[in-house]
């Protein structure tokens, strides 16, 4: 269910490989592109039985980029990275379980 | 000062827009006035002028509120007359750029969990009830394998393309769209899901809509591609759920309901189909599939109920005969409680259009 905390309010790219997301609880989120593409949902990137992953964040190179970001919908946003990979739709509850601030990795 | 002086200067237009404020809209919870409604207004002397600009012909309570706000304009001294005129202006759901549809202010799908509840006979009264109170209104048949809305709008003939792009059919004064207008209608369609995707999409997209204050979207029945389709690249303003006051019925609806929360569309509420059988002959009532099942659900989910539709023969002859039932029996009592709806969703969909998507500062 969509609440404060999974709601973004703006959705900004800082540099080529990092966005900001600011929620509508006032949390901020921010992401580098090497670790979302690394995390990417699509069934290639995770098998679709088991959940198990097939590509890791420690595949993707750091200089890896964001393409194109766009909204899916109301509820999920699509990334083009610069490895032509483009197939994961990414929800809002997921990008919001994903962050890495200090106050999150508690 | 003379008192016929003071009776001619009548109030002041601060005077006026102050007792308007105590005019609410029951839906969006504002005074009238604060919503921006009241337009052109001119006092001279004592008469009073404005136009009351709604956010949708369809207004259920556009009577009840130009009532009261003429009555507590006459309330002020020296008011003689009070002029009020009624417009509408349908405001946007935020869009994303897709440049096609970008003339379509809102965009409402119809979903239901199973088939055969009435989806589409509810659709196509909720769009031709929309044009009635004066919108301009599309209908998409979603329903890519078993499309409908030719038959029910009377109209088989496919529709002709100007630079690659389709001109909707026109019906019951609206704009329909269906793959029963492409395909022959005893050939069907045997395609894969990305088949279904590709088709949606070109009736959403490659389709000359033109300025539209809404596009009602038949889905299909359950919860499958073309509903992912439309979740996926539309900003929705919002579903209505069709069901049956039958709890298996509810039950599967409720599927639909749960994939449009996932997907974040706002549910703008439950029509209950087949509510009662209204026998043609001594006119008593018979609640067949059980009574308020619909609403029920509805508040025990706290989503709006939206009205009742009876079960009854001259909906099912109409649709046959390719003329929606608002349209050719106006007076019967299932053409007025699908007004109602349809005045409802128009009331929801208002409600809505205030939301706003996350701002994208992305390049």
């Amino acid at each position: 269910m969509a609440t404060d905390a999974t709601t973004p309010t703006k959705i900004k790219k800082l540099t080529p490989g990092e966005i900001q997301i600011l929620w509508a609880d006032g949390h901020e989120t921010r992401h580098l592109a090497p670790l979302l593409r690394g995390l990417c949902p699509c069934a290639s990137c995770q098998d679709e039985m088991t959940g198990q992953r097939v590509i890791l964040p420690i595949h993707i190179p750091d200089s890896l980029e964001f393409r194109k970001i766009e909204l899916v919908g109301q509820y999920a946003l699509h990334f083009d990275f610069s490895d032509n990979h483009g197939t994961g739709i990414y929800s809002f509850e997921y990008l919001r379980e994903l962050c890495r601030c200090p106050q999150c990795a508690r | 000062m003379a008192i016929w002086n003071r009776e001619k200067d009548g109030p002041t237009e601060d005077q006026v827009l102050n007792v308007l404020k105590r005019v609410q809209d029951p839906d969006l919870h504002k005074d009238i006035v604060t919503l921006g409604f009241i337009r052109n207004l001119k006092v001279t002397d004592g008469n009073v002028a404005f136009d009351m600009n709604l956010t949708t012909p369809a207004c259920p309570v556009k009577d009840q509120m130009r009532d009261e706000a003429v009555a507590l304009v006459k309330g002020l001294s020296g008011v003689q007359n009070v002029d009020v005129k009624m417009t509408a202006e349908v405001r946007q759901t935020p869009q994303m750029d897709r440049t096609a549809l970008k003339n379509v202010k809102n965009i409402v799908a119809v979903g239901s969990g199973k088939g055969g509840v009435g989806k589409s006979t509810v659709a196509v009264n909720i769009a031709a009830s929309l044009v009635l109170d004066g919108a301009v209104v599309g209908l998409l048949d979603g329903d890519i394998y078993g499309p409908t809305m030719p038959i029910m709008l009377g109209i088989t003939e496919a529709p002709k393309s100007i630079n690659n792009r389709m001109i909707p059919q026109e019906s019951a004064g609206l704009r329909f769209m269906s793959m029963g207008l492409l395909v022959k209608a005893d050939q069907p369609l045997i395609w894969r899901g990305p088949m279904a995707h590709r088709a949606l999409q070109q009736c959403l997209f490659d389709v000359e809509w033109g300025n539209l204050d809404y596009l009602i979207v038949d889905l299909p029945p359950g919860t499958g591609d073309i509903h992912l389709t439309l979740a996926q690249q539309v900003p929705l303003t919002g579903a209505v759920i069709v069901s049956t006051p039958q709890d298996v019925g509810l039950q599967i609806s409720m599927k639909t309901l749960r994939m449009f929360q996932q997907t974040r569309v706002p549910i703008l509420g439950i029509v209950e189909n087949m509510s009662y059988y209204i026998c043609p002959h001594c006119n008593s009532r018979d609640h067949i599939f059980g009574e308020g099942g619909a609403k029920r659900t509805a508040a025990a989910l706290d989503i709006p109920f939206l009205g009742e539709v009876p079960l009854d023969v001259a909906i099912r002859q109409q649709s046959d005969a390719g003329a929606p039932i608002v349209v050719a029996r106006p007076e019967s009592e299932s053409a007025k409680n699908l007004r109602e709806i349809s005045r409802r969703v128009a009331a929801q969909v208002s409600i809505r259009s205030y939301a706003t998507l996350p701002e994208l500062d992305v390049e």
